[in-house]
């Protein structure tokens, strides 16, 4: 069921509940005290009316001789008591009953048969003959027996009349009762009343809570809404943030700043695609160029070698970007776990000059090396390619006749390697972009690098948990600066 | 025709200008923003190949400054392709856009069509009294029947043929039909001239003397 699963539905529903819960309980509380309220009214009017004809048929009981002079509105609540042990039997024995009898008209009035107070009684003599009663008592009453009289007299529900009696040990009864019909139905009418009222809160807090629920939701909805829209494809869309202070703003913010970062990386990688596609596409061009140019017509086999060679060139290009590309992507997905070993980083730099020695020589660069023994740790192979780079780099952006310093040195728990030219430095403007992938200060494809240099070096020495850093003066040469961690 | 390649990839610069001197034209070359700047404010080109991503100077900049100062017709050559970019580049000034790799056929018709186009014409055919010439087609009709002339006669008699009616000078065509690299003999022309109208009648090509040459409108 949808309802079910939407929380504001759910929300609704439990708060229901609860309200529910606490308005029939306190409701039926209220009912029932009102009701035990009404009924001890009645009941101590029971208890002073039965002292009242119980005194009349005794008017001094020998035993108890206060018992008519007990204040009739806190009469005790175990009198007259019955006691049936024997050895109390014969000193409270009441004396005989009267074969006649007849409440005195004062006590009379206390059971006005006129009236509609509505108390009456009955008197029974040992034998269950009727001594006396009063002219609203019920024509029928049902049978009393001890058996209904067990412990202490008190009031007892007989249907709609609520009644007290006492049995005493030679068999005289008294009834006193009353009818309480009208108080259960002011007692229904009161229900009905409550019951109306709390019908009238309940919906009230209904209404209430699904406006509540919605105010809560509603953050809920703008964020759905947008990330509906996000996943749609449109990367810009963003959550309104206008309560930032509550958990759900909070939440917005949050999701915003993904989703800012989710754009920036998709944008990127766009980006990168866009400029991969766009790399590979010079080299395309040279090949489509040279050989639909060349087979316009019959050529000499020099001219063929020409655009052959042309063809390799621009293939080998393409190799280099497409390797480049693919060890970017590799690092990138973090596959092919770094080797993490100890080596003689002084021996892989000096194994590195000797590698870019014949291109410096060829520019008549001078390279420098300040190299003490200090071991790297990590992946040599890997490291030594980010040396390379930057050493073709300082020997190609050097001015001619230029020097190159290599440095390496150790600070605390780190490794520092220093690279650094004496060539025209890098624009303050180029400076912050160096480490993107494709960028180029000259934007010119002619060096046949493939601008990804910087890119594959920065991925390989921050794979080491390191950095690299770069700081150029216009004019005075640039330094590359490599920091990695010893293991 | 004059063409002025302006491309920083060696291997594609030389196999362009090689391309386009074997469909006749004359060609120059730079391999950097600067460079194209200078030549191309230097001679009146009939066009210019422009790339965009080129050292010293980019294709935009080049082209927002020569706006400046020429009307020449610019095609501009790059890998960039998105609509934004051809907005771009067409909005600065550029008559028309090449995306690589593109195909030399389609390349050499957009040319073709930019240079009729700044000649203000609408067909690749000029008709002059019984010659036809094709310019798409690179050939020249004297009564129907096809003309043999060497690419340089023919540049000769387009350039003409598209300027009909005005008087073309001796360093105009010299400017247009021989690039940078050819050693411009003093007589060539003359020589190119009467072999013209050996093929296609006397009454061609007019000479006005101390002006230059003219085919009558």
């Amino acid at each position: 069921m949808k309802i079910f699963k939407s929380i504001r539905w759910r929300l609704q529903i439990w708060y229901g509940l609860i309200l529910v819960v606490v308005l029939a309980g306190f409701g039926f509380t209220a009912h029932q005290l009102e009701r035990g309220r009404q009924l001890k009214d009645i009941d101590d009017e029971l208890q002073h009316r039965i002292g009242v004809v119980a005194t009349a048929l005794w008017p001094s009981p020998p035993h108890e001789p206060n018992f008519a002079g007990q204040s009739f509105e806190s009469p005790p609540p175990d009198r007259p008591k019955f006691d049936p042990s024997p050895g109390n039997d014969a000193r409270r024995r009441p004396p005989q009953m009267p074969v006649k009898f007849q409440l005195p008209p004062r006590q009379a009035g206390f059971f006005d048969e006129s009236d509609t107070n509505g108390f009456y009684y009955v008197v029974w003599n040992s034998d269950g003959k009727e001594l006396a009663r009063s002219t609203n008592a019920p024509a029928e009453l049902p049978a009393l027996s001890r058996a209904l009289s067990s412990g202490p007299p008190s009031p007892q529900m007989r249907g709609v009349r609520r009644e007290i009696f006492i049995i005493f040990p030679r068999g005289e009864t008294i009834l006193v009762g009353r009818s309480i019909a009208p108080e259960l139905k002011e007692l229904r009418l009161a229900a009905l009343r409550l019951a109306a009222v709390g019908a009238g809160i309940l919906l009230l807090g209904l209404a209430g809570g699904w406006w509540l629920a919605a105010r809560a939701i509603r953050p809920i909805d703008d964020i759905s809404a947008t990330a509906v829209k996000i996943s749609a494809g449109d990367l810009s869309q963003r959550i309104n943030v206008a309560e930032a202070e509550s958990e759900l703003g909070q939440l917005a913010v949050v999701l915003n700043s993904t989703f800012a970062r989710l754009e920036a990386a998709f944008a990127q990688q766009q980006q990168f695609t866009f400029d991969a596609a766009h790399e590979l596409r010079t080299p395309v061009t040279v090949m489509l160029t040279q050989t639909q140019a060349t087979l316009n017509r019959e050529r000499s086999a020099t001219e063929y070698r020409e655009t052959v060679e042309a063809c390799k060139r621009a293939a080998q290009r393409m190799r280099r970007l497409t390797e480049s590309l693919l060890e970017l992507a590799r690092l990138d997905a973090g596959q092919e776990p770094l080797k993490r070993l100890k080596f003689d980083l002084s021996q892989t730099v000096r194994d590195c000059v000797e590698l870019i020695r014949p291109l410096a020589d060829e520019r008549g660069v001078k390279i420098h090396c300040d190299l003490p023994a200090v071991d790297g740790h990590g992946d040599e192979e890997r490291l030594a390619q980010v040396i390379t780079n930057l050493l073709a780099n300082a020997v190609q952006y050097n001015k001619a006749n230029g020097e190159v310093r290599i440095s390496t040195k150790l600070q605390g728990s780190m490794i520092l390697l220093a690279v650094s030219d004496t060539g025209p430095g890098i624009s303050s403007e180029d400076l912050p972009h160096v480490f993107e992938r494709f960028y180029r200060a000259d934007q010119s494809r002619s060096s046949g690098q493939t601008g990804l240099g910087l890119a594959i070096s920065k991925a390989i020495v921050e794979a080491h948990g390191g950095t690299i850093e770069v700081s150029s003066k216009s004019g005075a040469g640039t330094t590359f600066t490599v920091v990695l961690p010893m293991l | 025709m004059r063409i002025l390649i302006v491309e920083d990839e060696p291997d594609l610069l030389r196999s362009l200008a090689q391309a386009l001197r074997e469909e006749g034209y004359a060609v120059d070359t730079a391999n950097d923003g600067e460079d194209g700047l200078f030549k191309a404010e230097g001679y009146d080109y009939d066009a210019i190949v422009l790339d965009i991503m080129l050292p010293k100077l980019d294709g935009w900049e080049l082209l927002k400054r020569l706006r400046e100062t020429k009307k020449t017709p610019v095609l501009m050559l790059t890998a960039r392709d998105q609509t934004r970019d051809r907005v771009k580049g067409l909005d600065t000034g550029a008559d028309d856009y090449v995306v690589k790799p593109f195909d030399l056929p389609e390349l050499f018709a957009r040319l073709r069509a930019l240079i009729r186009r700044s000649a203000n014409k609408t067909t690749n055919v000029i008709e002059i009294g019984d010659v036809k010439i094709d310019t798409a087609a690179r050939n020249v009709l004297l009564k129907e029947k096809p003309v043999e002339l060497t690419a340089r006669e023919y540049a000769l008699v387009e350039f003409l043929a598209l300027h009909r009616g005005e008087v073309v000078t001796r360093t105009q065509l010299y400017e247009h039909l021989f690039d940078e690299n050819d050693s411009t003999l003093s007589n060539l022309l003359d020589v190119h001239v009467s072999n013209i109208r050996k093929k296609l009648g006397a009454e061609f090509i007019t000479t006005r003397r101390g002006h230059g040459y003219c085919i009558e409108g």
